[in-house]
């Protein structure tokens, strides 16, 4: 029996990195084939190949034995592959049953869209797989988990017989993984061949039937889980030990660096979405802050740098009222911030990097003299913030949409640090970064921690959570919900906690 | 008891419809005139509504494609030429045609500089609306049709008008059929006689671009949101990436909508220059109606029953305006906003939206104000008045809308 997918010699070139070399990959039909790497390492790059979304410069790709050439991804389409993004290809003001049937529409004469077998086949689809989601919900109810089953359902009502799945657990908590997971092993056994990317080791020996590692654009190494330990994978994956989020040492000190009394934030609608939260972050501590995606974290975030107001209640930073500071002045405070999304917040994308590393800091030399802008003195410093965070750029006029993810990530997580902040609020500080700029954003927090900085660390990343704080709080609809020691917590635990599995009101 | 608000669109809009007329009835009584739901009056509403109307549905093919479409102004003065020129040189039916055309090669060149060159959609728009009246000026300057001067055409001929049978009688072949809306409208009776009033202003003597714009309404809702065509046309303005990954053609829908979206703002054009408002081409006559239209869809909520909603609701002071040479209706008209304020604070204060509720409620008080100390409008006022209606709905109504996902972005082949 031919393999489901063989490539051989897979070379694709961009200017100034070749991120497949000569890769050569075999998956076999049924299986589950997950394939490794660090980021930039040419995952993507070879998914996209396979779904044709890019061409090769070079190489054979056969599916079902066929050679195969693929101009777009209608031709991937048509020959039985189907890919989930992990940026989900969903429109949330449109009803799932439109959002699947979108480019391959059940018509009647005049273009009628056939509603009815529409939703027949929705339903057999579904049915078959193991996959429940309503056909009549607006995306935008959707939560996470249930937006993947809908991806999902929109690959198979294409017939697809072979699926890419583009690290599909990057967005879930712990019990969606495990449904995912469950699905993924229903869909194996109707017949269909998964290839998926992942990162999270655990995860890749859980489920995968084969594994395939990518290093610097090469198939490094095709192994079985049985046969490989998590280590094994990791120095396959980097060419060395894996590095983890330790916290060392307690640094934490008695004086309060950062306190929160009472606090309620409103959406636009007015809606408490922040429900009278209070806590402490002490000078040299790190506050981690646990919770599904939506439940509070992102505006408490931005009530405590000042974008929201606050509603009621209060905030102070080292024992100044700061409740009814403007953003600035308590920038000028000592505030310092990593946005959660670094491109809207964090960055000007198309300005070069001296401009970035002024943001924030805008009013204060170097970046400023008087009311002017001191250009000579923020490219001097941002030459220091390169070279001491290891921002890897042609130069500091680079624009920074140049960058790689990682290091536009270092140089916000530089520009904040050397400008010394008394409290740090970190959002997703790592996310979407590659293991080894993981490794740096996470050794600044320890060492600025150690001179007495207090962080408060909102993530999505439990490892990085319980790694990195000294201490966990739990957030839930709007509460804090739970305290936990990271020292003694599992990530299960504390995933049940996110989702309130346990009761959730044991804080 | 369900909220209100949860109740379909199909029983909340007549219940607002008979909410507007039971106000307007009280107004003008406790005013003295009745023209407020005089058949006239339903008329002109009509006659300003339709361009507003044909404008806004312009608009909503156009930003349900993602494409911004600030240009309609201009595709309509285009429209209002070519609509004259070609009722003129070839006949009446022929000026539909042209000033569809017309607008719709206005949509094209839209097309082309914001999906093609990614050209910004608001200044590719500007561009056109700067763009159109020089236009104008210069093909009334070399046209050659006697009586046409250079800002002005002579009268346009019309494609002419229908009145519905029995309801309001009109004819069935050779037998004139009962006038029933109009029989109770001579009734007199309290608040049924202004309904049936109203009514009767609508289906009477409805010019035939009249009834084609409303019936375009649900026609549009079976297209956008019934068909393979509209979806994908939709999926342009929500999240066209998603569509690209799926194989369809984001470019091609976008042009699509785009020239739709001149064609109807141009025949919006052949509406104004014909006898079913002016009767004469007019150099600057569509009087920034285009823009109107794209407050209409905004206040209609990028749906065609909600823009057709917005479109009466802006009509009706301008309809008001239209005929009120002593300013006394549009004195009535002052209490009617008045009492709309009011409602619109009381609202905002119950769900809780301080600053809406204050605002609204000093403007009623400033508008009972003007009412008590006034016994008519003077006649700058009188134009000014429904503009500024158009600004209040906006003001307070425009905060919770949702407009496409994609809006206004520019998309490039190749980005999912």
């Amino acid at each position: 029996m031919a393999a489901a997918i063989e490539l051989i010699g897979i070379t694709k070139r961009f200017p100034g990195v070749v991120a497949n070399d000569s890769v050569n990959l075999v998956v076999e039909e049924g299986e589950i084939h997950a394939i490794c790497g660090e980021n930039g390492a040419g995952k993507s790059t070879l998914m996209k190949i396979l779904y044709g979304m890019i061409q090769p410069d070079e190489g054979v790709m056969r599916v079902e034995g066929q050679e195969v050439r693929f101009a777009s991804p209608l031709d991937a389409i048509a020959a039985g592959i189907g890919m989930v993004h992990q940026h989900f290809m969903l429109a949330d003001q449109l009803t799932v049953l439109e959002n699947v049937i979108l480019g391959a529409e059940p018509t009647r004469s005049g273009g009628r869209i056939d509603f009815d077998s529409a939703e027949q086949e929705f339903r057999r689809v579904a049915e078959a797989y193991g996959l429940v989601v309503d056909p009549d919900d607006l995306v935008e109810e959707l939560e996470v988990g249930e937006r993947q089953r809908v991806e999902i359902i929109k690959v198979l009502f294409r017939g697809a017989r072979i699926l890419i799945l583009d690290e599909p657990t990057a967005v879930l908590v712990p019990h969606e993984v495990e449904e995912l997971f469950r699905n993924m092993r229903e869909l194996k056994e109707e017949g269909s061949t998964l290839l998926f990317i992942d990162h999270k080791l655990d995860e890749v020996l859980a489920i995968a039937d084969t594994i395939t590692v990518l290093r610097d654009g090469k198939t490094v190494a095709t192994v079985k889980p049985e046969e490989v330990t998590a280590h094994d994978l990791a120095e396959l994956m980097v060419g060395s030990d894996l590095p983890t989020p330790e916290a060392g040492e307690s640094t934490v000190r008695d004086e309060i660096a950062l306190e929160v009394a009472d606090l309620t934030v409103q959406d636009e609608d007015e809606r408490e979405v922040v429900h009278s939260v209070s806590f402490q972050v002490h000078k040299g501590e790190v506050l981690g802050i646990a919770g599904v995606e939506g439940n509070g974290q992102a505006e408490l975030i931005e009530a405590l740098i000042g974008i929201t107001p606050a509603a009621s209640g209060r905030i102070s930073m080292d024992g100044t009222d700061i409740t009814n500071l403007s953003v600035r002045a308590r920038r000028e405070l000592g505030l310092g911030y990593i946005p959660q999304d670094r491109h809207r917040e964090g960055l000007l994308l198309p300005s070069p990097l001296w401009e970035n590393a002024a943001l924030g800091h805008q009013t204060k030399p170097p970046y400023a003299k008087g009311i002017w802008i001191d250009r000579k003195g923020a490219r001097e410093r941002t030459e220091e913030i390169v070279a001491e965070f290891d921002v890897r750029t042609p130069g500091v006029d680079t624009p920074a949409h140049a960058l790689s993810g990682g290091n536009q990530q270092k140089l916000i997580v530089g520009r904040e640090m050397v400008a010394e902040p008394s409290v740090l609020i970190a959002g997703h500080p790592t996310r979407g970064i590659d293991v080894g700029a993981q490794a740096a954003v996470w050794d600044d927090i320890r060492e600025a921690r150690r001179a007495g900085m207090a962080t408060l660390l909102v993530s999505a990343d439990l490892d990085e959570l319980i790694g990195l704080s000294d201490r966990i709080v739990v957030m839930l609809r709007g509460r804090l919900v739970a305290t936990l020691d990271p020292k003694s917590v599992t990530p299960r635990e504390l995933g049940a906690h996110m989702t309130g599995a346990n009761g959730g009101a044991d804080a | 008891m369900k909220r209100f608000g949860a109740l379909p669109a199909y029983v909340r809009w007549p219940i607002y419809a008979f909410v507007a007329v039971f106000v307007l009835t009280v107004s003008q009584n406790l005013d003295g005139t009745d023209r407020l739901t005089s058949v006239t009056t339903a008329q002109s509403m009509l006659r300003w509504a339709v361009p507003i109307l044909l404008a806004g549905l312009g608009g909503l093919y156009s930003e349900r494609a993602g494409v911004v479409n600030i240009g309609l102004e201009g595709m309509m003065i285009v429209g209002t030429w070519m609509g004259a020129w070609g009722a003129l040189k070839f006949g009446p039916w022929w000026g539909i045609v042209a000033a569809l055309v017309g607008g719709a090669l206005g949509g094209l060149l839209h097309a082309v500089a914001t999906v093609s060159f990614g050209v910004d959609h608001i200044i590719s728009g500007v561009a056109i609306n700067i763009l159109a009246p020089g236009l104008t000026r210069f093909l009334s300057s070399i046209v050659e049709i006697p009586g046409w001067s250079i800002t002005q055409s002579p009268r346009v001929p019309g494609v002419g008008s229908a009145t519905l049978p029995i309801l309001a009688g009109g004819k069935i072949g050779g037998w004139t059929s009962p006038d029933l809306l109009g029989w109770i409208g001579r009734k007199d009776w309290f608040l049924v006689s202004d309904l049936a009033d109203l009514a009767k202003g609508l289906v009477t003597r409805a010019p035939w671009v009249t009834i084609g714009a409303l019936v375009f309404v649900p026609f549009t809702v079976w297209l956008l949101w019934r068909t393979r065509f509209g979806l994908r046309l939709r999926i342009c303005g929500e999240y066209p990436a998603a569509g690209e990954v799926q194989g369809i053609n984001v470019y091609k829908y976008k042009y699509i909508a785009v020239i739709i979206s001149g064609a109807l703002a141009g025949l919006g054009g052949a509406f104004i220059a014909g006898p079913e408002l002016s009767g004469i081409y007019l150099e600057g006559q569509t009087q920034g109606r285009g823009f109107v239209g794209l407050a209409a869809l905004i206040f209609g909520n990028w749906k065609p029953g909600g823009v057709m909603g917005a479109s009466l609701l802006f009509g009706y002071p301008f309809g008001i305006g239209l005929r009120d040479l002593d300013g006394s209706a549009s004195h009535a008209l002052i209490l009617v906003s008045a009492v709309g304020l009011g409602l619109v604070a009381l609202s905002a204060f119950r769900r809780g939206r301080k600053a809406d509720a204050g605002l609204a409620l000093s403007l009623g008080a400033l508008s009972v104000v003007w009412y008590l100390l006034s016994d008519s409008v003077e006649s700058v006022w009188i134009n000014i008045f429904p503009y500024v209606i158009v600004l209040l709905v906006l003001v307070f109504f425009a905060q919770r809308l949702r407009m496409p996902a994609a809006d206004g972005e520019i998309y490039r082949r190749g980005e999912a």
